[in-house]
């Protein structure tokens, strides 16, 4: 009869477990490397002279919620001046831009969540009178409330709320352009320039 | 009776090598020096690209140059010779105040230790600008005069809401949407004039099914790329070229 033995240490000096964590550790260590030495130089050659900023800010929250307020109301506005609309185009037109201010108010308060305010709904405005009388007085709110927003941009602080109020200021502009156009102002005059 | 012992290299030792091997092999790399290398024949040297920051300055100098090529575009020959009647007073207008808004910028630029840009913008010029040009010049259709001062303006306005999302100065994002803004209005001003009325507010289809130029195209202000088909049509196709107008990228900005 043969027998087989294998002497093996009753205590291994390199356990498995071990063994499986040098090995990990190595080659997470090789993954890194090459970052960790392209940071190093990196950090040689520039320097950055500006604090990029947050993405939010709780500091930002009363100037926001300004902003669902000026929002709340427009929308208001917008409501009395369809009401005050006859013709079919220009209603659509109205309630065009009517449901793009309900979309910022919204948005505002998406972003803001818990600490958003309801929001105001006093009309800025008793808009009344023939179309191109319409849209002359919501021309002017609209230029106001894009001023607003832009006036806003000066405090916040937070990245993504500052890039959102950037998105409905452009189209508040387009808004308050395309109004004074069909109130009846010459095309440079309602561009503003 | 045989004893078979354990063997010299065991698997365990092998893997304990291995890793060191490995982790070894690893750091060398990372920490190594420079290692001249015989080359047989001759190669490039490759020229390392430098390290620039999109910084506040950096965005207000691809302002700059971009309000200078949109000046340049719009008071170019191809297209004051093709503007009539109040197309051509609405698009000197539009091209002076592009000029008009350097000064502003620049100063902007200044005051934050940085040089002022005065020249257009080389990359987008090549990718669009002069091809947009070209056609126009080819194709000598007086619609494409305004096509293109709506394209302008909404791709500057898409330009300055953009560099909000870069920008770190409050200050700055301002500014910049004070001068976006004024791109805007002219953008909603210039789709007014190629499709006028309320009825041209919302975007819609004409009667071949074509989309029309829409004054208010979506809620937000848009990111993507204008697109505006201008020049001839193909006489086998029956289409226009649409050219894509991009907000400037990391490889068109002005360092």
């Amino acid at each position: 009869m043969e027998n087989h033995q294998v002497d093996l240490p009753e205590n291994s000096a390199t356990s498995r477990r071990r063994l499986l964590t040098s090995l990990l550790a190595g080659g997470a260590f090789a993954a890194a490397a090459p970052l960790l030495a392209t940071r190093a130089s990196a950090a040689d050659e520039t320097t950055t002279t500006t604090v990029a900023p947050p993405n939010r800010d709780a500091a930002d929250n009363n100037v926001l919620n300004s902003l669902i307020n000026r929002e709340a109301q427009t929308v208001a506005t917008y409501k009395t001046a369809i009401a005050a609309t006859k013709n079919a185009n220009d209603v659509a037109a109205l309630t065009l831009i009517h449901d793009h201010h309900v979309a910022y108010e919204q948005a505002l308060k998406g972003y803001l969540g818990r600490p958003a305010v309801s929001g105001n709904t006093t009309p800025l405005a008793n808009v009344t009178g023939a179309f191109p009388a319409i849209a002359a007085q919501l021309s002017a709110i609209e230029t106001a409330t894009m001023n607003q927003h832009i006036d806003a941009l000066n405090t916040i602080n937070g990245h993504d709320a500052a890039t959102l109020v950037a998105s409905i200021i452009t189209m508040e502009a387009r808004h308050s352009a395309a109004l004074a156009l069909v109130s009846g102002l010459a095309p440079l005059s309602a561009a503003g320039d | 009776m045989t004893q078979n012992s354990t063997p010299k290299y065991s698997r365990r030792s092998m893997l304990t090598a291995g890793g060191a091997a490995a982790a070894s092999a690893a750091f060398l790399a990372a920490c190594g020096g420079k290692t001249t290398v015989t080359r047989l024949g001759s190669s490039p040297t490759t020229v390392k690209m430098m390290d620039a920051a999109v910084t506040d300055v950096v965005l207000l100098r691809t302002a700059m140059s971009i309000e200078t090529m949109v000046s340049n575009l719009l008071s170019d020959k191809v297209i004051t010779s093709l503007a009539d009647g109040s197309a051509a007073s609405v698009v000197s207008g539009f091209a002076s105040a592009h000029k008009a808004n350097l000064s502003g910028i620049s100063s902007l630029i200044t005051a934050r230790g940085g040089t002022a840009f005065n020249g257009t913008n080389e990359k987008l010029m090549i990718a669009y600008g002069q091809p947009a040009l070209d056609l126009i010049a080819t194709g000598k259709d007086k619609s494409d005069v305004l096509a293109l001062a709506h394209a302008l303006e909404s791709l500057t306005a898409a330009t300055y809401q953009y560099f909000v999302s870069l920008t770190n100065e409050h200050s700055v994002r301002a500014a910049m949407m004070r001068i976006g803004a004024t791109s805007a209005r002219r953008a909603a001003v210039a789709a007014q004039l190629i499709n006028p009325g309320t009825q041209g507010f919302a975007p819609g289809i004409d009667d071949k099914g074509v989309a029309t130029v829409a004054t208010l195209p979506s809620s937000f202000g848009g990111l993507s790329a204008q697109q505006v088909a201008l020049g001839p049509v193909n006489p086998e196709s029956g289409t226009r070229v649409v050219v894509l107008m991009d907000t400037p990228s990391l490889n068109s900005l002005i360092y």
